[in-house]
This record gives C-alpha cells, structure tokens and sequence, in this order.
C-alpha cells in the first residue's frame, strides 16, 4: 500500500500527503480538492483499484472544512486505501466522478441531500434521499442540524425521467405494494410487454441511522448495527464491530473468529433458501418455494437454539461474540445441518427437472458483465455476471483465511446464474460451517473491552449474504463517534435492476426483482 | 314440468358445487406444501363473508362497474344451463346451443375486460389486454373442437353431442374425440386461469391476468365475480367430463340411474380437477409470451381432430 501511496506523490507531487491514524491495511491520502478526478482517474485507471464507496462527513469542527473520502480497495491485495479531500464551507462544491465512474451517481447525490454540498457536472442533480416533501436548505448530516425540529412539508414534484412514443405507456408500481414488503417505487416506461425504461424510487423509509449512532456508545452502536437490514443482522453487526475493534485496537480471540465465520455463514444459508424459494415462487411452482421455505425455518430455529434468537441478534460483541457452541450443542448442530443439505440436495434436483420453471429463469433479466462493473455491482448479483469478488476471499476477515472455500461465478447473468450461484454458495456454506466447527479451537469468547481511540477512522467490511457491506467509524477529540457510514450492498445492486430489466416483459419483473432479493430497509437506512 | 324443475335443479347443483371444485384444487397444493390446507367449509364461508361485507367502490367507476358483476354471473349461469350434468335435459337445450354457450361466456369476458378499463387503473388495463390477447386465441380452439364433435354427431346442441357418445363403444370415443379433448383440457386451463396459464394465488399484480382485471372489486360484487369464477371452472370440468366419458346416460331408470349418474359424475368431475390440480403442483407459471403457445397447440389439436372426423367420414 505504501507503493500506491509513493506512486501518487510522485504523479502528483507534494499536495498529496499520508494521514496519520492508518492500518497496515488501510492507507489514508490527504488530497487537494483540485486533485479529486485526477487521482480517482488514475486509480481507477492505472492501477489496479476498485472505487468502493465515497461518502462525506462534517468535520468541520476538527479540520473547518467538509471531508469527502473516496474508499478503494486494491483487487490484488488486501489493502484499502482511502482518499480524503477537505471541501470548505464557503464554497461547498465538489467534483462529480459520476461522468466516468456511474457507479458513484447515488452516492453523490446523496451527499448532496444530506450535507449540502455540491457536486458540479453530476449528470443528474435530483434529489435522491429527499422526495419533494422536503423542503431545500435543510441537510440533517451537518453538525449543527437540530434533529429535534419539525421540519414543514411543502408541496413540490418529481420528474421521472419520461420516454415518449407511439403505444409507450408508464406503470408505476407502489411505494405500497401487495404482500408483506418494504416500499418502493418501480416507475416502467413500456410498449405492450416489453419494458423500454424502469426508474427506482426509494428512500422511503430512509431513518437517518448513521446520525442516529453518532455520539453513541461502541455497544449501542452495535445494537443499532443489528437493526439495519432484518434479515442481515449479524452482517452488519459484525462489520460494525470490525471497525470498532480496529478503532480499539481489540484483538478478537481465534475461537470467537471461528464462530464468527460460522453465525455469518448460518445468515447466509437461511438467506439465500429464502432467495431461491422466492424465486420458485414467484415463477409459480409453490412446491419448491414451500419445501425450501420449511429448509428456512429449520435453519432459523437452529439459530434459535444456538444463539437465542432467530435472526441472530445479539451475538455479537465487541471483542468477541457471546455464544458458545459447546460439545453437545456440536453434535445435534452438525447432524441437523446434515440433515438440511440432504434435503436441500434433493429438492435442488427437482427444480432443475421442472422445465417449466427451467423456461422462465433462462436468459430472463440478464446483466451484462460490463453493465455489473460499471456500476459496482457487488455480491451474488455481481458473480452471476461473472464479476470474480468475494471479500471473504479478496479481503479476508474473521477466521476465512485459515478456511478454504471456493467463490462460484457464472457468467450469463441471468435470473438462472443468480439462482446458481446463490446454490452453490449454499453448498460452500455448508463446508464452512463444517470445517470451521471442527477447526475452531479452544479458548475465550471475547477480548477485554477498551475504549475507542480519539481521532481515528476505521472500515469495517463483511461479504453479506447480498455482497459486501461496509461501515466506516470516525471519532472526534473525545474518542465519541463522530461519522459512522454504512454503505450497505442493496444501495449499490439497486440500480442495476434498472438494467437487467430492459428487453424483458412487465410479467418478468417480480421473479427479476427477486432473484436479486435487495433490502429496501439496508438502502435507504 | 318435471324436466324444467330437474333442469333448474341442475343449475343450483352447479353453483352449489363450485366452490367445493376450487377447493378440492386448493387442499391438494396444500398438500404438496405440507400444508394442511382449509376445510370444506371455508371456501362457502369466504363468500358468505363477502357478500355480507361493505363495498369500496372507485369514485371514476361508471354504470359498466357496477354492472359487470350480474352480466358475468347471469352469463356463466346461462352457460350453466346449457350444460348437460346427468340424465336430464338441460334448460335450455337446443340445436346451436354450442355458439351460444361459447359467446355467452365472451359476453361474460367482454364486460369483465370493459370494468377493468373503467376505473382506469393500471393493473385493470394490463389485466383486460392480456385477458383478450389470450381468450381470443382459446377461443377459436373452444369452437373448433366443439365443431369436430359436432361433425361426428351431425348436432350443434350439447345434449346432442352427449347422447351421441353415450350410445357408442368406448373406443370409437376415444379415437374420435381424444384430440379434441386435448384442446379441450388446455382451454378449460386458461379459461379458468390456473397454472400454467394464470396464477390464482399471486399477490404479485404485474403478473396477473384474471386477478388484475377485478382489484377495484370488493365485498358482494367480489363475492359474484369470484363465485361466477368458480361456477364457470366447473362447467368446464362438467364438459370435459361428459362430453369425453360419456357413460352414465344409458340403461337404468328412476332413481337408482339418477343416483348412479350423480355419483359418476362426481368421481369424473374429481378425477379431472385432480388432473388440472396435478398440473398446477408440477408446473411453473408459462412466461407470459409463452402462453400463446400452448393455446396454439390447442388450436392445432382442435384443427386436427376435425380433419380428422372430415376425412374419415361420417360412415365409419
């Protein structure tokens, strides 16, 4: 890393300069506004780095400017380099990558939302968090927004972006939807059947969760974690709890590592069952939705039993996690997994043997290779595209670098790859589980809890069951948070739906819609 | 007088039977799910409680809303009474009764489509263009698979088809009427929106057709439309069942043959949902450009089959 660092200094001379409060893993760059498109460019272009995420904070009160970080990580080894820029109060304008990195569009405009500032030639300036009810001129990130004020509505409108011609019509669909399901805004602009355009609409439920963390407590922190996306809880806790525990400088102990390993893969089991059955579902053939919805409930109430709750709530700690699996719990543990793949094993079997439903995945919202790279794609999505990414592997956290598994990438990035990948993950899980268990050596839970460390910054990352997951955790003087940032992989994946749509017939959306399974609760938080 | 009070009963069978077809269907996927599936009495009670619920009706619906509900059911009631149960006669029994049957119930659609138009929703218009793009392709295969039978029994009337097979050997049924009951099974599957055709069950309104068209319906005018629904499911499954297994019109009177025939047709009209249930638990939903297709194969075999009767002769 120290390499990427030494080559930027020499390109671009001394404006560039390294920050304290790093890690051997992650590097950070202090950048002159100016240098903003030319450093990114020549990361992304001449070196082989990947813009993760960027995002702003308020650090007005440490550094009297803004700060905009621009997080790489480097796709040959495991470092990450983080790119600061100060933006000055005074003139609150930044420049926008969008233009040659459109995977950055979301994320600018939603700096421009929450902080007020300005990203100058971003392609589309509309709002993004904000629906029209907001009124201009209030942004909650900054410091000195009082959250407890009553913000007045007012009345304005939302130009969706239109497609005209003979026989188009638009359908918009929700933010209230049928069936038990978070809203949202599908906007399609089609003729006949076939969709021509689909604009997403979210941020319906957006909380405001990473204000809500700053100042709170690491274990208040975690809890709020736990709350972001129901169904990825122990990822984003997990994460969370990374970062927290590099802020700390918390060794966590090689058993509670193991356990770790084995709760994310649990998550990512009941996750991708609960994936595939939708997927079987809503193609119609309710027998294999039923059969791996059962496989589901097994898996969660194994949870149950070893954790005490069934979406894995509060197991981890900071330090460490809070359950053990003991010797007896073992045994029944591994004969049930056992008993899951079995009947997982079989049901698969049938499901490739239903033509039918063979029929309506193949070929069915495919997205192209260069459409999941140029907008980040990430996680299952991003591998049925033939994107070769895994954090677990890439990035290794917890106890994945003393367990091998294998990362399943297909190329056809249609509805079938994303079903057969997140098969063949459920397969490796299994293993992992299985290895990790009898691997996992003897020894305490949890590490000794130590405050966090004032002016630092840390990333914390997990390849979640939907792919990768960020938090990143900045503290003040105090050692009191001050910025936590949560870049969650529904926020990036969201858009490419938008993609693997076109071509297809309205009919299609749902089962597309499903076979990425995004949370609308982790994208707009 | 005794026919007409034997045809009006026939009627009311029908109707009473219907929801008890839909939840013969229901119980048997539950089944497959490991589900226990709802007991006999919940498909009565479930229209018990719509018609006794209040309505929520569009402000932007037109006469054709609240109409449509009575011309869908007085339709398929009518079609009801075209159809040849057990023994005796039908109501409405007469030569050419076979085009009206088959456009009583597009007269039925014609409204329905109409109503999901009229309060100018997207889901209703969705549903309406994809319920005719459909049924104007089983229609032509509905037609001409009853014009082959009829060819074969020189009748256009239903009754006339009936009692022309009952009297012939089982054979001879099966080589003139197997192809067009293939055509025959596929249409009964679109007409009464079952997989693979339509899904029933979905909650998922961009891939609905049947369900789509009546979202803006609520309380009694649901309870018809849903009940009309169920009726015109079992009229087909009626059709199939004696228009191909013709066997219960012959030899005894009086009671024991009415009996006799009640219960053959009840084991017919089972086995033949079983078969439509069997193909919605082993199937996945068609996509829907796909659709056409099977209702082209059931054209095809319609075609066939009265190729077939015009080149073998009446003679045979």
């Amino acid at each position: 890393m120290k390499m990427v660092c030494e080559a930027l200094k020499e390109k671009f001379g001394n404006t560039i300069r390294e920050l304290e409060g790093g890690t051997e893993k992650q590097c950070h760059v202090l950048i002159p506004r100016d240098a903003i498109l030319k450093t990114v460019g020549f990361l992304t272009g001449l070196l082989p780095m990947r813009l993760v995420f960027l995002f702003a904070s308020d650090t007005r009160k440490e550094n009297k400017a803004f700060t905009l970080s621009y997080v790489f990580s480097h796709t040959q080894q495991d470092s990450f380099i983080i790119l600061e820029a100060r933006i000055p109060e005074n003139d609150p304008v930044f420049p926008s990558v969008t233009p040659f990195l459109p995977q950055a569009n979301w994320q600018e405009r939603e700096i421009q939302d929450l902080f007020g500032l300005v990203a100058g030639n971003l392609p589309d300036p509309r709002s993004l968090v904000f629906h029209e009810d907001w009124p201009r001129g209030h942004f909650p990130f900054k410091k000195d927004f009082q959250s407890q004020q009553k913000i007045p509505r007012v009345s304005g409108q939302y130009i969706f972006e239109r497609v005209e011609g003979e026989g188009i019509f638009e359908i918009p669909v929700g933010p209230v939807h049928a069936g038990i399901i978070e809203p949202g805004h599908f906007r399609f602009s089609s003729a006949g059947e076939s969709i021509v355009k689909l604009e997403i609409r979210h941020f319906y439920t957006h909380k405001g969760t990473e204000k809500a963390g700053e100042g709170k407590s690491p274990s208040h922190l975690l809890c709020l974690a736990e709350r972001i996306s129901g169904d990825n809880s122990f990822s984003h806790a997990a994460a969370c709890a990374q970062a927290l525990e590099t802020l700390a400088d918390i060794q966590v102990p090689e058993r509670a590592q193991f356990l770790r390993v084995i709760f994310l893969e649990l998550e990512r089991l009941h996750n991708h069952m609960s994936d595939i059955a939708g997927i079987s579902l809503d193609a119609a053939f309710s027998f294999g939705a039923s059969q791996l919805m059962r496989l589901k409930e097994s898996l969660l109430r194994i949870n149950e039993r070893l954790a005490g709750t069934r979406l894995l709530r509060n197991v981890i700690a900071l330090g460490g996690v809070r359950k053990d699996i003991s010797g007896v719990q073992k045994q029944r543990f591994l004969e049930e997994i056992q008993k899951i793949k079995t009947d997982f094993d079989s049901i698969i079997q049938i499901l490739w043997q239903v033509d039918s439903l063979v029929d309506r995945i193949e070929g069915t919202g495919q997205v192209k290779k260069e459409v999941a790279e140029t907008l980040g794609g990430v996680g299952p999505v991003a591998r049925a595209s033939g994107v070769d990414q895994d954090l677990r592997r890439d990035h290794p956290y917890a106890a994945y670098k003393e367990l091998f598994f294998m990362v399943p990438v297909f190329k056809e990035g249609d509805v079938e790859s994303r079903m057969k990948v997140k098969i063949q993950e459920v397969y490796e899980s299994f293993k992992l589980i299985y290895d990790a268990l009898h691997t996992m050596p003897e020894g305490p839970l949890c590490s000794e809890a130590r405050p966090i460390l004032p002016l630092k910054s840390a990333l914390g990352y997990v390849e979640s069951p939907r792919g990768e997951c960020f938090h990143w955790i900045a503290t003040d003087r105090e050692g009191k948070i001050t910025r936590w940032k949560i870049h969650s992989p529904s926020f990036v994946n969201w858009p490419l739906i938008q993609y693997a749509v076109l071509e297809n017939i309205v009919p299609d959306f749902p089962l597309i819609n499903k076979s990425f399974n995004l949370s609308y609760a982790g994208n707009d938080r | 007088m005794i026919s007409i009070f034997f045809a009006c009963a026939k009627v009311l069978f029908l109707m009473a039977l219907a929801p008890l077809l839909s939840w013969f269907i229901k119980k048997m996927k539950a089944i497959s799910q490991n589900r226990v599936g709802p007991s006999p009495v919940q498909v009565y009670t479930d229209l018990w409680k719509l018609f006794h619920k209040d309505m929520v009706i569009s402000e932007a619906a037109s006469w054709i809303f609240h109409a449509m509900p009575f011309v869908l059911f007085a339709s398929v009631l009518s079609a009801a009474s075209l159809t040849p149960v057990s023994g005796a006669v039908s109501l409405f029994g007469f030569t050419g009764d076979v085009i009206v049957f088959v456009y009583l119930l597009a007269l039925g659609r014609f409204f329905l489509t109409l109503a999901a138009l009229d309060t100018g929703t997207t889901f209703g218009g969705m549903g309406s263009s994809r319920e005719m793009t459909l049924s104007s392709l089983a229609e032509p295969a509905l037609l001409l698979s009853f014009f082959s039978l009829s060819f074969r029994t020189q009748s256009l009337s239903l009754d006339g088809i009936v009692s022309y097979f009952s009297w012939q050997s089982p054979i001879q049924i099966l080589f003139f009427t197997s192809l067009a009951f293939g055509a025959l099974l596929i249409v009964t599957i679109a007409e009464s929106g079952r997989i693979p055709m339509d899904n029933p069950a979905t909650h998922l309104e961009l891939t609905m057709i049947h369900e789509a068209m009546i979202l803006e319906y609520s309380g009694r005018y649901l309870a018809l439309i849903e009940w009309s629904h169920q009726i015109k499911q079992i009229i087909f499954l009626t059709l199939l069942a004696n228009l191909f297994f013709p066997w219960n019109f012959s030899g005894m009177s009086g009671f024991a043959a009415f009996g006799v025939g009640i219960g053959l047709y009840l084991l017919k009209i089972f086995f033949l949902a079983f078969v439509i249930g069997w193909i919605e638990i082993h199937s996945a939903k068609l996509r829907l450009f796909r659709a056409p297709d099977l209702l082209a194969v059931a054209f095809v075999l319609a075609v066939l089959s009265l190729l077939g009767q015009l080149i073998i002769g009446r003679g045979v």
